[in-house]
C-alpha cells in the first residue's frame, strides 16, 4: 500500500481490528517503511488509550436486566402514550382547521411567530390571524421529498408533538346549541349566522391550548432523518416555549350535509376527523360517510388561534426552513418569506393543480377563496375570511359571487 | 393519528427483546441513573412504535435504534447538565458490585470523574459523541456505519477525529478540575 493511499481513517480501523485481512497485511508492510505512519499510529493509539480512560469510568448496565419485564413496562407506557397523544393531534387538526391538503397551515402558523408586541413580564409575541394569503406547492417536489398524501409530514408533524408538548386546555365534546344568543353566550363572541335563514345544526366547539417546547438538536434530527440535513434550524429556536392557543368556536349547517353535523357532534373530543368538512379542499375524501349536497353550506366561526413565542426568534427565518421541506428552493423561499407579514399571515399552502384560489374582498376584509380542482368538485367553494377579528370559513357550493353575497348575508 | 402503516406485534416486540437491553447499556453511560436510560430507551421505542415500520425502510430497525437512542441520551445528558444534576452515586451504581465496599471518600472522587467525562462529552458535537459512545460500548464499524448513516469507510477517519477533539477537552478538564480542588484545599486552610 502506498503513503498516499493510507489516511487516518485506515490506521484508526487497523488499531481497532477492524480492516479485512488484505488490508491489515498491507497496512503491515507499508508501516515497516514508513516512520511518519508509525507515528501517526501511536498518536492516534494514545488517543483511542485516553478516551477508553475515560469512557471506563462510566457506569454501564450488566447484561442481566431483565428484557420480559421491561417489555411488559414498554407495554403499558405505549397504551398511556397513545390514548394521550391522540388528544395532542386532535388539537393540532383543530388549530390548522383542516385536515387533508391543508394540514400543512397548521405547521406554517405554529412555526412563523414573530414578536408584535412585548408583553411586560415575560417577553413573549403574540400572532394573531389577521389575513391568509395562499401558497401554491408543487406536488412534484412534495413527491420527491416523499411528502405525498401528507403521509410523511403528518409523521413529522406527529413527532414533533409527542416530544415536548403540554395540552394547556383539553377540549371537550361539541355541543348542539338552539341559537346564535345561545351559541355567542358560550363561545363568548357575537356569532353571526345567515340572515333569513336557520341552521339545520349549529354546534359549539370549545376552545383548546398547547404549549411546546422547542429543542434545535431534536428538531435538527427529526428534519435529518427526513433526508434534509441541508436545512439547519436556527438556534434562536433552542428551548423557546411555543404557546398555541385556539380560542371557543362554532361550526353553523344550512341545507343538507349529510352527516357532517351528526359526525361532528357524535365524534369524541380526541377523535380525528374535525373540520374535514369546513375546507374540503384538495384532499381528506371521506367516501364512507353520507355525503353532503349541493344545497349544502358550512360555516365555522372562531376568534383567531394565537401563537405565542419568545422575541428573539425570527419567523422569517423559521418560515424559509419549512418552505424549503416543502420543497422550494432556497431562493424562493427567501423571497416569499419577505412578502409576507409573519406576524399576522396565516398562510395556506395548496397543491398545484389540486386546488384553486384567489384573493378576493369579503365585507371589505381581504380574504381568500379556494376550491378543488377534481372532476365533480370545482364548484365546492372554501372562502376564509377574517372580520374583527373572529376568523370566519364558509364552504358550499356555487360561483365566486354566489360565495362572497353569501358572506355578505351573515348578520 | 394516520400512521402510514402499523407494526406486527410480534415483529415489534422481536425488535423491543433484541436491543433493548443493549441500548440501555449504551444510554447509561451518560446518564444518571438506570431508570432515566431505562426511561429515555422506552421513549425512543415508542418513537419507533409511531413512526410505523416505514421508518427504517432506507436503513436497518437496529441503526436508527442506536442514532436515535444515543442522540436523546446525549440531548439528555446536556439538559441534566443546564439543571446541575449528577449521576445519582447512592445505591444506584449498578453492577459494579465493588462499590458496596467503597468509602465515601472513593465513591465521591468516582463521581467527580464521572462528571468530567460526561461534561466532555456534552461538549462534543453530538455526532462525535454518538461515535464514542457506541464504539466504546463495543459496537463494530458496520454496526456504527449503520447507526450513523455514513460508509463503513469514514467510520475509522470520524472516530480518529472525535477521540483527538475528547482528548484535548478531557486533558483539559482535568486539569481544571484538579485546579479547582486546589484552591478549595487552598481557601480551607486559609
Amino acid at each position: 500500500m502506498k503513503h498516499s493511499d493510507l489516511n487516518q481513517g485506515i490506521l484508526r480501523a487497523y488499531l481497532d481490528r477492524q480492516l479485512d485481512p488484505g488490508q491489515v497485511s498491507a497496512v503491515e508492510e507499508h508501516l515497516n517503511n514508513c516512520a511518519a505512519c508509525q507515528r501517526e499510529v501511536q498518536v492516534l493509539g494514545e488517543y483511542a488509550a485516553c478516551v477508553r480512560e475515560g469512557i471506563d469510568r462510566l457506569p454501564h448496565l450488566p447484561e442481566a436486566a431483565n428484557v420480559a419485564i421491561a417489555w411488559a413496562a414498554f407495554q403499558r407506557k405505549r397504551e398511556d402514550a397513545m390514548a394521550s397523544e391522540q388528544s395532542k393531534w386532535t388539537l393540532w387538526k383543530k388549530l390548522s382547521l383542516a385536515g387533508g391538503g391543508l394540514a400543512v397551515a397548521g405547521l406554517v402558523v405554529a412555526l412563523t411567530v414573530a414578536p408584535v408586541r412585548a408583553w411586560a413580564e415575560s417577553l413573549l409575541a403574540i400572532f394573531r390571524v389577521e389575513h391568509f394569503t395562499v401558497l401554491e406547492i408543487n406536488p412534484d417536489t412534495l413527491k420527491s421529498n416523499g411528502l405525498q398524501n401528507n403521509q410523511m409530514l403528518n409523521q413529522t408533524v406527529g413527532r414533533m408533538l409527542s416530544d415536548e408538548v403540554t395540552v394547556t386546555q383539553k377540549p371537550q365534546r361539541p355541543q348542539a346549541v338552539a341559537d346564535a344568543a345561545a351559541a355567542s353566550k358560550l363561545a363568548g363572541f357575537p356569532v353571526q349566522l345567515l340572515s333569513g335563514a336557520t341552521p339545520a345544526a349549529l354546534v359549539f366547539e370549545s376552545g383548546a391550548g398547547v404549549q411546546m417546547k422547542l429543542d434545535q438538536d431534536r428538531l435538527q434530527s427529526i428534519l435529518d432523518e427526513a433526508g434534509r440535513s441541508d436545512l439547519r434550524i436556527p438556534s434562536s429556536v433552542n428551548g423557546a416555549t411555543i404557546g398555541v392557543r385556539v380560542p371557543a368556536g362554532i361550526m353553523a349547517f344550512y341545507g343538507n350535509c349529510g352527516d357532517a353535523p351528526s359526525r361532528l357532534l357524535g365524534q369524541e373530543p380526541d377523535s380525528d376527523h374535525q373540520h374535514h368538512i369546513v375546507v374540503g379542499v384538495g384532499g381528506g375524501s371521506n367516501k364512507s360517510h353520507q355525503e353532503a349536497d349541493a344545497t349544502c353550506v358550512a360555516l365555522m366561526e372562531l376568534p383567531s388561534p394565537t401563537v405565542s413565542a419568545p422575541a428573539e426568534i425570527d419567523p422569517a427565518q423559521i418560515a424559509q426552513v419549512v418552505l424549503q421541506f416543502l420543497g422550494m428552493s432556497a431562493n424562493d423561499a427567501a423571497s416569499f418569506t419577505q412578502t409576507v407579514d409573519w406576524t399576522s399571515t396565516l398562510v395556506l399552502p395548496v397543491i398545484r393543480g389540486g386546488s384553486s384560489y384567489e384573493q378576493v374582498h369579503v365585507n371589505g376584509n381581504e380574504g381568500a377563496l379556494l376550491r378543488p380542482t377534481g372532476p365533480r368538485q370545482s364548484d365546492r367553494f372554501s372562502l376564509m375570511w377574517v372580520e374583527d377579528g373572529i376568523v370566519h370559513a364558509l364552504n358550499g357550493t356555487g360561483d365566486d359571487t354566489t360565495a362572497i353575497n353569501l358572506a355578505s348575508q351573515l348578520e | 393519528m394516520s400512521m402510514a402503516a402499523s407494526w406486527v406485534e410480534v415483529e415489534f416486540e422481536a425488535i423491543f427483546r433484541e436491543h433493548y437491553q443493549r441500548m440501555v447499556r449504551v444510554t447509561r453511560r451518560v446518564l444518571r441513573c438506570d431508570s432515566e436510560a431505562e426511561e429515555v430507551c422506552a421513549e425512543v421505542f415508542l418513537r419507533l412504535y409511531r413512526s410505523g415500520p416505514g421508518v427504517a425502510a432506507g436503513g436497518l430497525v437496529g441503526g436508527w435504534l442506536y442514532r436515535t437512542a444515543t442522540r436523546a441520551s446525549i440531548d439528555a445528558l446536556r439538559a441534566n447538565q443546564r439543571r446541575g444534576l449528577e449521576e445519582e452515586l447512592e445505591g444506584a451504581s449498578s453492577g459494579q458490585n465493588e462499590d458496596s465496599a467503597d468509602g465515601p471518600l472513593t465513591r465521591l472522587l468516582r463521581g467527580e470523574r464521572i462528571a468530567e467525562v460526561r461534561a466532555v462529552l456534552a461538549r462534543l458535537r453530538v455526532e462525535k459523541a454518538q461515535i464514542l459512545l457506541l464504539r466504546y460500548s463495543g459496537h463494530s464499524y458496520k454496526e456504527i456505519a449503520e447507526a450513523m448513516q455514513i460508509s463503513a469507510a469514514s467510520v475509522g477517519t470520524m472516530l480518529a477525529r472525535a477521540e483527538a477533539e475528547f482528548s484535548t477537552l478531557y486533558e483539559r478538564q482535568h486539569q481544571l478540575s484538579r485546579k479547582t480542588s486546589q484552591l478549595e484545599t487552598a481557601k480551607e486552610r486559609r
